[in-house]
């Protein structure tokens, strides 16, 4: 019979946990890259798997721990369906730019992220002769001036 | 064996609905051969009604299943068998199957030849229902199914405008009796013991004792303003004439022998109930009478044979409301074999004259005006015959199905006056009157059965011609609802042996169905087995000649003058109807009675519709539009704003609502 976790360690186990949640959600909310978005969502899954972890082996039961290996599994079939959707995303419109795609917005609201109608208006890009592109992350950081208006990316 | 019938009494409804369900499932495939599963199912629920008859007892009852339970307030799906039921079974049944094999032929080469046949199914489970039913509710949803029932057959032609009228006028008349069922079961449910509204408790002799006087009188008056729609009595007679837009064979089932028998089969169940006010019972025999006399009095002028038809039917319904309002009192038994025996002897008669006059119809090209066909014996011998033998049975010749039964109701009326005066009631002497009244109506039954026997098998021969200054302006197209579903049918020629051979059965019913159940005493037997029969009053009736060879002598006389009038061309119905000139008028004109009702019924409705219409439009409709419009400004004005397809807006928002939520839980 092994100890079992004390208040303090607890207490560490769950601040790690929070702050990769915050730091997920940080994330998501700043980070305009499909890719970045979805690897910020999985860092907040795994605060919450964190927590539960913890909390489980603080209680001494093993739901938390069950449960946090139902969340891996659900994760790792949420990546697959994630990273095959943004793959079509970025067919379409060449770019991982997440604010691309919002035919879902009202004409009421305002714009609060300018783009110039060309951009969310493009057709789907033809495929192109020669060697595939495949996306690139943004780098980090403000994000900076596009050398090259990402929807005409693989014209090139 | 005894209870193996009693206990398997449920398939008597089961059947016919199969058989019906078969027909309208396999519509298709069947087409014109849709008939016979609906013929089979009823013809093995009719012989299922034989084994019963005679297993049935007065306390015979069965719980299929449970139907309605709410707490203590339970409503079982419970069938009693006894004489009464098993009578009005097996009569249903029958009659039924025959009909059924008659339309076979009669409905060929319509296009909706299976509709028919599905809805005659469903007409027959829920009649069956109706009489097998030992519960008030149970019998109130049978009694909505047949009404339903009458209205989809009313208008089974319903691309003919008078025919979906006369369905709608069916259905709304029906609808305003069965406000009388309905509130007569919520007042029985407020007062018996339990809320049971089973015969076997509503009818028991301690329920009926601790009766509140209000409901004594009440719930009788009730009941009989139900059966007055269902059995087309005044004031609510007038729907009956008429459904005989529908197709012929549903008259004959359906508003002539079985369905429009529902109301007078629920007064005779609830004798007990409704002998508790002579006053009641008196109301009963006067509107009976004065329906029969109205009726009569239609029938003699009318020149649509099946008009005719129907408005005997309504003088011969109100002649079992007289025999059963004349149960005063030691007659109370009496009254109700005589109501009864009646009931099953004119279920025969009358739907052989009906078949009969479909056959007329049939062979005629779908003509009914009298005037416009005649002397028809030599080309239609076996209709001719048999609708003789109706007639004569209508007439109450001795030995026919109708001398018997009508001769019993004479009896209960003669015997009512003494009756009354042993209970202390003062109006005994109505009674008297009204015996003399069901004479004369005899008397005009007579009269115009036989009118519409000579007109149109007698004199010279005459088939229609489209020149006869009768004939209406319509086209063929409209009179049928679709002028091909019986052009294989040559005009004039007798019908095929499967509509005669019912019409032959059916004659032979009546010529026997009177001796065989009255005069042998069979029936009364029979009716010892029904629920609460032995604790009706009887006292012993010294039998006399005077009421048979009376009635005799009415019906007698009543065909000898239509024979002398009818028998032979001559001016002289022309002369009487200009002697008579505004009887004869009223009468042909129905005496107005749908026209009085256009005029104060109708309009009071339509006025009234007006409003509510009205009131709807320009009030609640305002409201409801005026609500339903501000979500939508809302949306609009102040919402659509923050729907800007952001993602992470969106996500934003709702990491921002969950930790003002958090903060709220925190700090309350």
């Amino acid at each position: 019979m092994t100890d079992l976790l004390t208040i303090d360690y607890l207490r560490d186990y769950l601040l790690v946990g929070a702050a990769l949640f915050a730091l997920g959600m940080l994330g998501f909310l700043s980070r305009r890259n499909l890719i970045v978005m979805f690897l910020s969502a999985e860092m907040m899954l795994q605060g919450t798997a964190l927590s539960l972890i913890a909390l489980s082996r603080y209680h001494g039961n093993w739901t938390g721990q069950i449960f946090t290996i139902i969340i891996l599994t659900v994760a790792a079939c949420e990546a697959a369906i994630a990273l095959a959707l943004i793959m079509i995303l970025y067919d379409r419109r060449a770019s991982l730019d997440i604010t691309l795609w919002r035919e879902l917005r009202e004409e009421a609201a305002p714009d609060l992220v300018p783009i110039e109608v060309e951009a969310a208006e493009a057709e789907p890009v033809e495929p192109i002769e020669g060697p595939e592109t495949y996306p690139q992350l943004t780098p980090a950081g403000v994000e900076p001036e596009h050398p090259i208006q990402p929807w005409t990316e693989r014209r090139r | 064996m005894a209870g193996f019938f009693v206990q398997w009494i449920w398939v008597v409804p089961l059947l016919p609905l199969l058989g019906g369900i078969v027909a309208a499932l396999g519509a298709t495939r069947f087409r014109f051969n849709a008939a016979i599963p609906v013929a089979i199912g009823i013809a093995a629920a009719f012989l299922f009604s034989l084994g019963a008859w005679a297993s049935s007892g007065p306390e015979n009852t069965i719980v299929v299943s449970k139907w309605l339970a709410a707490g203590s307030f339970q409503v079982p799906i419970e069938l009693r068998v006894d004489g009464l039921s098993t009578l009005m079974l097996s009569m249903v049944t029958f009659v039924s199957t025959l009909v059924v094999i008659f339309a076979s032929g009669y409905m060929a080469g319509d296009p909706s030849y299976p509709r028919f046949f599905a809805f005659i199914g469903l007409f027959v489970f829920s009649m069956t229902g109706l009489v097998l039913s030992n519960n008030f509710l149970l019998t109130y949803a049978f009694w909505e199914g047949v009404g339903v029932c009458s209205y989809l057959l009313i208008g089974f032609w319903y691309a003919k405008n008078s025919a979906a009228d006369a369905a709608m006028k069916a259905f709304l008349v029906n609808r305003l009796g069965d406000i009388g069922f309905a509130i007569a079961i919520f007042w029985l449910w407020t007062i018996v013991p339990n809320h049971d509204l089973s015969y076997t408790n509503v009818l028991a002799e301690g329920t009926l004792a601790n009766l509140p006087d209000s409901a004594r009188v009440g719930i009788p008056l009730l009941l009989f303003w139900a059966a007055t729609a269902k059995s087309a009595q005044l004031p609510l007679y007038v729907w009956l004439p008429d459904a005989m837009e529908g197709p012929t064979p549903v008259s004959a089932l359906i508003h002539a022998a079985t369905m429009v028998t529902a109301g007078v089969y629920l007064i005779a169940r609830s004798t007990a109930l409704i002998a508790l006010a002579p006053g009641v019972q008196l109301l009963i025999c006067v509107v009976g009478c004065a329906t029969a006399l109205l009726a009569a009095a239609i029938a003699v002028t009318q020149n649509d044979l099946k008009r005719v038809m129907a408005y005997s039917t309504v003088s011969q319904l109100g002649y079992m409301f007289m025999a059963l309002g004349a149960g005063v009192g030691g007659v109370a038994q009496l009254a109700v074999v005589a109501a009864i025996f009646h009931l099953f002897t004119h279920a025969f008669f009358k739907a052989l004259l009906f078949l009969a006059s479909g056959s007329v119809m049939h062979s005629m090209g779908d003509v009914i005006d009298m005037r416009r066909f005649g002397g028809l014996r030599h080309r239609l011998p076996y209709t001719c015959w048999t609708f003789a033998v109706g007639g004569l049975a209508l007439a109450g010749i001795f030995p026919m199905a109708g001398f018997f039964s009508k001769d019993e109701i004479l009896l209960a009326l003669a015997a009512a006056p003494e009756a009354a005066h042993a209970m202390d009631l003062t109006w005994g002497w109505v009674y008297g009157l009204i015996y003399w009244v069901a004479l004369l109506t005899a008397f005009m039954t007579a009269f115009y059965t036989g009118r519409a026997f000579f007109m149109t098998f007698w004199g010279p021969e005459k088939l229609p011609s489209p020149d006869d200054p009768e004939a209406p302006e319509v086209d063929a197209h409209a009179a049928h609802g679709d002028d091909a579903s019986h052009g294989h049918h040559h005009i004039g020629e007798e019908s095929a042996p499967i509509m005669t051979w019912p019409l032959m059965i059916l004659a032979g019913c009546a010529v026997v169905v009177g001796f065989l159940f009255g005069s042998t005493g069979w029936l009364e037997h029979h009716l010892q087995g029904m629920y609460g029969f032995e604790g009706l009053g009887h006292a012993p009736h010294a039998f006399g000649w005077g009421t048979p060879i009376l009635g005799m002598v009415a019906g007698l006389a009543g065909i000898g003058l239509a024979y002398l009038l009818y028998g032979e061309p001559s001016p002289a119905p022309a002369r009487l109807a200009a002697t008579f000139r505004p009887l004869y008028v009223a009468s042909l004109n129905k005496f107005y009675v749908d026209e009085i009702y256009q005029w104060t019924v109708m309009k009071v409705l339509w006025v009234s519709a007006a409003v509510l219409r009205f009131l709807d439009i320009s009030f609640v409709e305002r409201t409801i539009v005026g609500i339903a419009t501000a979500p939508r400004a809302i949306g609009r004005n102040a919402l659509a704003v923050y729907q800007n397809g952001l993602i992470q807006f969106y996500a934003a928002a709702t990491a921002a609502s969950v930790a003002i939520l958090l903060l709220i839980l925190l700090f309350s």
